[in-house]
């Protein structure tokens, strides 16, 4: 068996080999370096970029709109999912429409979004709430599910009131899968808000990569899409992180 | 579940097994170290015996019933059933039946007996004649085309078996087979397996945590102990058959399990 | 007095789809933000041989890169998900790789492939590959050792436990990694037909957004989603056929529409 921090630094070396080959790919011109820039030239845009005002004000854009329609689509998506957990005959009539709406696809609905909206913020945050929405409902109802009765039963028949059966049996079950709600409903939401950056928009990090694409601006567009994929695999992490710490308990 | 009538005439008590198990050792190793699971055991089973296999957890008679099984193989001495080595699985020889019904899902229970007979390439009229008359045998004529899991714990096991049966391998294998069930499934079981072992002559080996499965079962019962394992005690047990649930509280009975009893726990 | 469930379901179902004709009719709702049901099939209707074109055309795309998105996740998942040293290597990465908007990529591959149907079943292959390859190796995980066991005490060789165990364990994994593959390869191809490109359904879609003949557009969103539950339900249908063994329980998820636990991002 291999030991973990044998394990983590070949996962490390997997890494460094892609970006070793890219690099390889480039220099020796195996690839047209034009539509391929080498790995190095990429990150040193990349760091360019970082440094440049109007990538910042596009990220800082993205990042509002992340934060807005996460903040908005979490607790009401939760809240209709605890409704529906907790209510049996509402769950009956609900659940087959909610799996409905979970299994179309959301994305085509974007120009909906620009008909009623028009072109800006709220087209935007309306499209990523939209998107992510029925994710959390659908995550919620799950969660509430993986609450089990034994438990609700012994916390009742020692007498446990309201409150402390909602933070000391219902919380402490669900966190992990809470979380997992977080980071999956951040995923789409992600999606969502440089989606609608990239089809219709004036600003915003996926703006910014959509124009490079046209431009065949292929070492800023590589840069914008490695900047993404830090940025998303980093939060996903981050969570996961948490996650383990807080089901330490679950075998 | 039908009662039995006259299943004797369908399974004529055909052949039976003989088992030698000669200074069987086995050794497993890891990097720093290795550990003796199994030292110098020895044993002879004549054909037709029901031998029951009981012993602490780590003693290792799950370990030596895959060897004759030929799942395993053992570091040191020989296995011969009929006078002939196992060296690898031989269902011409052995029928396993093991402690979760291992049925395959996507297969009714009749198409599960079959499956050794399929893997034979044995034509289908064949086959399911044989599976038909297993299937009768266990008790489970009328429900050869459930899928397992529309069956219970039992039935589950009842079909297992008769897959175990259905080649007339001349010895069957059991390991822990009813450790699953529920005490009233296991006490049914138990009798049927006692019927249906009278009813084909088989040698069955079965192992077991149950002193009281053990000593109600068995002809011989073999006593192991943990690390290394080995075999401490062998007793035949001079209960008359057919076995009686009222021989449960006899006081042979008491005294036999009482004697493995000491051994298991001196050695646990 | 109550209502059953399922009359409430279908009388909200019923209610929705007059609102959608009524609401825009009486101008409750601007006909710009929501054409009504008659005017979106009329407009469908009337242009169907353009729809059609398109419809072809999208098709084409989905089905090439379904070939590719599933064909090499299925393959994918089925060596990752058996082979434990690189499972434990790669699925942490892959399940991180997952969680980045592989939106962004498609502005790479139409500077690599034009805006052409190669760029969109770049796109839309990669874009269904990932999910359908985590879902096959989880699958493969869950096949039951003790089955593989089993057959090889029955004497299967290793081509009979691959054919016989492995593939027919495996089916109901790879069908679920199909629906959920093949739905995302669908939205692939439309996103990148809307985004950038020169036909197919999401060109219609975007092109007539721009003239703003929101009827036109509820038109060609309506034949994709006609299209998505269409796939989703030939692959349930077949789910179904396949997986008649498997336990009462996922028949009732089945029954409720779907596997609640299996929380893949079906569509993004």
């Amino acid at each position: 068996m291999i030991g973990s921090l044998g394990l983590k630094l070949a996962r490390f070396a997997v890494v460094l080999s892609v970006f070793a080959l890219w690099e390889v790919l480039s220099r020796t011109g195996m690839v047209n370096p034009r539509l391929l820039p080498s790995a190095s030239d990429t990150i040193a845009m990349l760091g360019q970029l970082l440094q440049r005002a109007s990538v910042r004000s596009d990220l800082a854009v993205t990042a509002s709109e992340v934060a807005v329609a996460f903040v908005l689509a979490v607790p009401c998506g939760a809240l209709i999912g605890f409704a529906i957990a907790e209510n049996r005959y509402f769950a009956e009539v609900a659940k087959p429409l909610l799996f409905f709406a979970f299994s179309i696809p959301k994305s085509i609905f974007l120009p909906m979004f620009i008909l009623v909206f028009g072109v800006g913020f709220s087209q935007k945050v309306g499209f990523a709430f939209f998107s992510t929405i029925f994710i959390v409902i659908m995550s919620t109802t799950v969660a509430v599910d993986s609450v089990k009765t034994e438990y609700l039963t012994v916390a009742r028949s020692y007498g446990a009131t309201t409150a402390q059966t909602a933070f000391r049996v219902y919380l402490p079950s669900m966190l992990p899968v809470l979380l997992e709600t977080v980071r999956i409903s951040m995923i789409f939401n992600l999606t969502g808000v440089l989606l609608a950056e990239m089809y219709a928009s004036r600003d915003g990090i996926g703006h910014q990569i959509a124009t490079w694409g046209e431009n065949f601006q292929m070492e800023q567009l590589l840069a914008g899409v490695l900047m993404i994929a830090i940025i998303a695999m980093t939060f996903n992490e981050l969570v996961r992180w948490v996650e383990t710490r807080c089901s330490h308990w679950r075998t | 579940m039908q009662p039995l009538a006259n299943v004797t005439r369908l399974q004529p008590a055909s052949r039976a097994g003989s088992i030698q198990i000669k200074n069987v050792g086995q050794v497993f190793k890891t990097s720093t170290q290795s550990v003796e699971a199994l030292s110098d055991v020895s044993l002879d089973v004549k054909p037709g015996k029901f031998v029951v296999l009981v012993g602490p957890s780590g003693c290792g008679k799950s370990t030596l019933l895959m060897m004759l099984a030929g799942l395993r193989k053992q570091t040191s001495g020989t296995i011969l059933i009929n006078g002939a080595p196992i060296v690898a699985p031989d269902p011409d020889r052995i029928g396993v039946v093991f402690q979760e019904p291992s049925l395959f899902p996507w297969l009714t229970a009749e198409e599960n007996v079959e499956f050794p007979l399929t893997l034979r390439g044995v034509d289908k009229a064949e086959r399911r004649r044989k599976a038909q008359e297993a299937l009768l045998l266990v008790g489970l004529d009328g429900f050869a085309k459930r899928h397992p899991h529309e069956l219970s714990g039992g039935m589950k096991q009842r079909v297992s078996i008769a897959r175990g049966l259905v080649q007339d391998p001349p010895v069957l294998l059991m390991d822990e087979p009813f450790a699953a069930l529920d005490e009233q499934t296991r006490m049914t079981m138990g009798d049927e397996l006692l019927r249906i072992w009278a009813a084909t002559g088989k040698t069955v080996v079965f192992v077991t945590h149950s002193l009281t499965e053990a000593v109600y079962l068995a002809d011989e019962v073999v006593v192991m102990s943990a690390r290394p394992g080995r075999i401490v005690d062998h007793l035949t047990v001079t209960l008359p058959r057919p076995r009686t649930y009222e021989m449960l509280s006899g006081d042979a009975f008491g005294a036999m399990r009482d004697r493995i009893w000491r051994h298991i726990r001196k050695s646990a | 007095m109550t209502i059953s469930s399922t009359t409430l379901r279908r009388m909200i179902v019923v209610s929705l789809i007059l609102c959608w004709e009524i609401l825009p009719r009486f101008h409750v709702i601007p006909e710009l933000f929501l054409p009504s049901l008659s005017s979106t099939l009329l407009a469908g209707w009337t242009d169907a041989g353009e729809y059609g074109h398109a419809l072809m055309v999208t098709l084409y795309e989905v089905a090439v890169s379904m070939v590719f998105a599933c064909g090499g996740g299925i393959i994918a998942g089925a060596v990752v998900g058996s082979l434990p040293r690189p499972r434990v290597l790669i699925m942490p990465m892959v399940s991180s790789l997952y969680a980045v908007p592989l939106v962004i990529l498609y502005p790479v591959f139409t500077v690599w492939l034009g805006i052409g149907s190669e760029s969109k079943i770049a796109f839309a292959s990669i874009y269904g590959f990932l999910p359908t390859m985590l879902a096959t190796a989880a699958g493969i995980q869950t096949i039951d050792p003790q089955l593989l066991i089993a057959a090889r005490s029955m004497g299967a060789t290793l081509t009979q436990r691959v054919t016989r165990v492995i593939i027919p364990a495996a089916i109901p994994t790879v069908l679920s990694g199909l629906r959920v593959g093949g739905a995302l390869v669908i939205v692939g191809v439309v996103v990148s037909e809307m985004l950038i490109s020169s036909a197919g359904i999401g060109y219609l879609i975007s092109r007539y957004r721009t003239i703003l003949d929101s009827a036109h557009v509820f038109a060609g969103v309506l034949l994709v989603l006609v299209l998505a539950v269409a796939f989703n339900a030939i692959i349930r249908f077949v789910e179904r056929r396949a997986a008649i063994w498997q336990t009462g329980t996922h028949a009732g998820a089945d029954a409720a529409g779907g596997d609640a636990p299996a929380i893949l991002p079906a569509t993004a």
